[in-house]
């Protein structure tokens, strides 16, 4: 990244980090929907890394944002972290650093275990319709986790201090930044390398001492563990964790789609494509609430159509990182 | 561990599922075809089988044509679609070598088309009831609904005639050679883009010939279409990716582990039992249950 598009990036955050200060912007329309895209910028992010720079098309991080949002659910309302803390601190539970880790564990390591198999068999198009099946029998063995899952209905979270959004923002565009930088560092460092190299020639990379699978399987854990988290982001928002919500195969699509018009493989693009698909979605849904999924329906082929590539791709940002 | 149930509740489980899975059959056939020449998931085949439905329904009460009838219309109907919609839209992406632009287009399509028809015929659950929709008919001396074995034929015919057209024509065969590999196909004077536009074409007719299977036997709504393009997917990994007979064979097999796990386990874990043994098959057999071992060149 030039210097120019790093101090911009600086001159941004810091701005969003300031924002909840402004009087009324905590109320304002504006602020959920910085929120929501933090959000999918984070679940961008998490698909453009197995799938932008491993090069492996994963169709399953709906199943590990929802692992995450119900790990999250579970322990808060089980209470199976902090026992006697809970009742003399009843916002414990509230963005805990652990809980939210945890579901990224979680998520992480069941992207191990269906990873191991499914990778070291399947390339390209089978690993992809592999994650999809994964996706799907996820979804029905929380359906069928009886008391322990809350079966079709889910878990809905006690919510007592819940008051205000501005924690979630924070949260969020925090976990945004740090993925980003987090994200940067790994691309920079040996196994980035090593990612990529399997992503543009797999015998190639295997030839020069590259464990492949280890390799796809670290890309493929690392991108569930931040889709984990997200998903516990999200149960702090929402409070009903039900199958057909944190399963729902739109936190697969919509990330997909956002990487995919900012641009696959780049660091800004997951970002970029967050913030303009999701203004348009949610334009859409304000203007013409009737007809706002054909609206989004249209401008995904259009986006494709005329910009395969991706935003980050056009002439104007390649003078940014240029300058 | 199971107490085996008498032979005829058997038959009638194996019947109903094995007509229930030859429409997952069509769909995948339609599905195994684009597959092929473009490896494009087309997620939006479903969605596709759905909107036919709507315009069989639309056909019925609008102009009183018969169901089995309006698949004179619906199919050729179908063919234009396909061939339009690959022109317009796929033609660009299918140059491209990052798939997951045409991945994306279909999926921009199918949120497209389901709410299309949300707006159009509003987002209930729908029906074509006609005076022989509740008619069953004696087969192999189990009842069975006579729509349902209607869309059994339908399926086994759609099957035969693409199976027909790949191995008797000269532009089924270009399809065949594209399949297994379209940079050699390409080299011996086969235009993929007309190629892939057949495939689609045909394809596309395929959701149409499903949509009136499906409109004729179940109640259907705008959003029913994604979990039978699930489906197909799955028919089409038992069957063999690239091979169309084993894809209806795939899609009767599913419908057969369907009924089965409905009936021995419980209705909740069809789907995860369904999945399951695809991933098992996409682990342990990839080329499909069906098709003949053959020695790479």
């Amino acid at each position: 990244m030039s210097q120019a598009l790093k101090w911009i990036a600086i001159v941004v955050v810091a701005a969003l980090a300031l924002l909840p200060f402004v009087p009324g912007a905590v109320d304002a329309y504006y602020f959920s929907f910085l929120f929501f895209v933090f959000l999918y910028a984070i679940m961008a992010q998490s698909w453009n890394l197995v799938a932008g720079y491993g090069g492996q098309i994963s169709l399953g991080s709906h199943a590990f944002f929802g692992l995450g949002a119900y790990t999250t659910a579970i322990l808060w309302t089980g209470n199976y972290l902090w026992g006697s803390l809970y009742d003399s601190h009843p916002g414990i539970y509230y963005f805990d650093p652990v809980t939210m880790a945890l579901g990224g564990l979680v998520a992480a390591l069941a992207a191990v275990i269906i990873g191991l198999p499914l990778l070291s068999k399947l390339r390209g198009d089978y690993f992809a319709l592999g994650t999809l099946g994964f996706g799907e029998i996820v979804k029905v063995l929380f359906v069928n986790g009886g008391d322990f899952t809350g079966s079709a209905f889910g878990i809905v979270a006690p919510a007592s201090s819940f008051d205000t959004l501005r924690p979630h923002y924070w949260v969020a565009l925090g976990l945004m930044v740090a993925t980003a930088l987090a994200i940067r560092a790994l691309m920079r460092s040996r196994y980035g390398l090593a990612l990529i190299a399997v992503r543009d020639d797999e015998m190639a990379a295997s030839a020069n001492g590259i464990d492949v699978l280890k390799v796809k399987v670290a890309a493929f854990a690392g991108s569930a563990f931040i889709a984990g988290v997200a998903g516990s982001l999200y149960t702090y928002y929402i409070f009903h964790v039900g199958p057909d919500s944190v399963f729902d195969l739109d936190w697969m699509l919509l990330p997909l789609m956002m990487t995919v018009v900012g641009g696959t493989g780049t660091l800004l693009g997951p970002i970029l494509g967050a913030l303009v698909m999701y203004a348009v979605f949610d334009l859409a849904r304000i203007v013409v609430p009737d007809y706002h999924p054909v609206i989004s329906g249209l401008t995904i082929i259009l986006a494709m159509l005329f910009l395969p590539k991706g935003l980050t791709r056009l002439g104007v940002m390649q003078r940014l990182k240029s300058a | 561990m199971f107490n085996l149930p008498p032979p005829d509740i058997l038959l009638q489980l194996s019947l109903n599922g094995a007509l229930g899975g030859a429409m997952y059959g069509v769909a995948a056939v339609g599905l195994s075809l684009i597959f092929g020449t473009m490896r494009l998931i087309f997620l939006a085949q479903g969605a596709m089988i759905i909107l036919a439905a709507y315009f069989v329904r639309a056909l019925f009460y609008g102009l009183g044509i018969d169901s089995f009838l309006s698949l004179l219309i619906v199919v050729p109907v179908g063919l234009g679609v396909g061939w339009l919609l690959y022109q317009g839209l796929f033609r660009r992406a299918a140059a491209e070598a990052d798939r997951n632009v045409s991945l994306l287009i279909a999926v921009g399509l199918m949120f497209l088309v389901q709410n299309l028809m949300t707006v159009v015929w509003g987002g209930n659950t729908a029906a074509v009831v006609t005076s022989y929709t509740a008619t069953g008919i004696e087969l192999f001396g189990v009842r069975t609904s006579f729509t349902r074995s209607m869309g059994f034929l339908i399926a086994l015919a759609g099957t035969g005639l693409v199976v027909l057209f790949l191995r008797r024509t000269i532009i089924g065969k270009a399809v065949r050679a594209a399949s297994e590999d379209m940079d050699a196909a390409t080299l011996m004077g086969i235009s993929p883009h007309r190629v892939n536009a057949i495939a689609f074409a045909i394809g596309i007719s395929l959701a149409g010939a499903a949509g009136v299977a499906v409109a004729t036997t179940f109640p259907f709504n705008p959003f029913a279409g994604f979990i039978f393009s699930l489906k197909a997917l799955v028919a089409l990994a038992l069957g063999g990716i690239g091979n169309v007979g084993g894809a209806l064979a795939g899609g009767i097999l599913l419908g057969l582990i369907e009924a089965y796990v409905q009936f021995f386990i419980s209705g909740g874990w069809t789907n995860a039992i369904a999945y399951g043994v695809f991933l098992l098959v996409l682990m342990f057999k990839p080329e499909g249950l069906f098709s003949r071992p053959y020695k790479k060149a």
